[in-house]
């Protein structure tokens, strides 16, 4: 199996370089990350993040192919040779595969991404019918791999301006949550000319995201509530 | 309404410009379809009864802030230096006045 990956070391390297592998495909090779785990026995130098090897942590977010995904959950015989690894687009590149997320992190950060109550709360838990659960279905199992907003061009052009699809999805999570107090304060937040509305709906995020989540249609929603809203 | 709505507005005023825009080229398009003028005096009646030219008049205010909402989104994200951004979003509404001047020119002039 042939692979070219790109390769960056900023203290040896002047500029990233694709270099080629070549690797016999074992029985136990099932998925993409499989492959690269035992590259980097071969070339140690190699650099990547991984945890859970299945599709949970977020940390092998990747562009494969020419399109984001996890490495873990990505079947590696399907996938058009030589496969073609790169970093998440637009993500400033530490090393090889592995990109610096502070600047996503700190967008979801931006959102307030937990719950706003202000009651006092009761013994146990705050309960919610399970109509109310119902709605958070599709947006709590984000695992903030970034697939989606490296792929995102809004994002690409605005990256400290527009929060981007996965912390839009993250806040439409919360906006929509029963137990949260803060609706009014977090779609006034939004609606401003850069947080949200730099999405054309050009929907990459969707397209890409490795949880089949749909962040545009999140932002859809948002939209309609700031319209109701306004009325 | 709130303090902070240029993000909602623009977005809104973008579709409902548009959905304007749709329904008039429909109707204009079906009037040639259906009743096409055989001569240019028809033509010129039917655009200067007073409904068709207000409407005319409509879809290019619509047609105006379209582009004028459109164009500075695509500004907003191509063009991040603010005195470079400034010059092109006046050049733009210049032109863009100056094509509404034109448009009231040419439809209220023929009418009186
Ligand atoms: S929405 Fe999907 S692609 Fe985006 S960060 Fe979450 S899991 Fe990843
Ligand atoms: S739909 Fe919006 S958030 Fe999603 S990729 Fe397109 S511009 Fe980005
Ligand atoms: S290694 Fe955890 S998501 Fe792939």
């Amino acid at each position: 199996m042939k692979l070219s990956i790109f390769r960056f070391n900023p203290e040896q390297d002047e500029k990233p370089y694709m270099q080629d592998y070549e690797i016999e495909l074992e029985t136990t090779d099932q998925m993409l990350l499989d492959v690269i785990v035992r590259l980097k026995v071969q070339d140690d130098t190699l650099t990547f993040r991984r945890s859970c090897r299945e599709g949970v942590c977020g940390s092998d977010a990747m562009n494969i192919n020419g399109r984001n995904g996890l490495a873990c959950i990505t079947p590696v015989r399907a996938l058009k040779e030589p496969i073609k690894l790169r970093p998440l687009p637009s993500f400033p590149v530490i090393r090889d595969l592995v990109v610096d997320m502070t600047q996503f992190f700190k967008q979801y950060h931006s959102i307030n991404p937990y719950l706003i109550n202000n009651e006092p709360a009761p013994e146990r838990e705050r309960l919610q019918s399970p109509e109310d659960r119902e709605k958070l279905n599709g947006l709590y199992e984000c695992i903030l791999c970034g697939c989606c907003t490296s792929q995102c061009p809004s994002s690409w052009w605005n990256p400290d301006k527009f929060v981007g699809p996965a912390g839009l999805l993250q806040a439409y999570r919360f906006i929509i949550d029963s137990r949260d107090q803060a609706t009014q304060e977090r779609l006034d937040d939004l609606n401003d000319p850069y947080r949200l509305f730099r999405c054309r709906t050009i929907m990459n995020c969707t397209e890409v995201c490795p949880k089949g989540l749909a962040p545009s249609r999140a932002i859809e929603k948002i939209r309609l509530m700031m319209i109701k809203e306004s009325l | 309404m709130r303090r902070t709505v240029t993000g909602l507005r623009a977005w809104l005023l973008q579709r409902i410009s548009a959905i304007y825009m749709l329904l008039f080229i429909i109707f204009f398009l079906t009037h040639f379809l259906v009743e096409s003028p055989d001569s240019y005096q028809a033509w010129h009646g039917w655009m200067m009864s007073s409904g068709v030219s207000i409407a005319t008049l409509i879809f290019f205010a619509a047609l105006m802030l379209h582009v004028w909402v459109g164009v500075r989104d695509v500004l907003m994200d191509y063009i991040h230096p603010l005195a470079l951004r400034i010059f092109a979003l006046t050049l733009l509404g210049i032109g863009l006045v100056a094509i509404t001047a034109w448009v009231m020119r040419i439809l209220l002039m023929e009418h009186s």
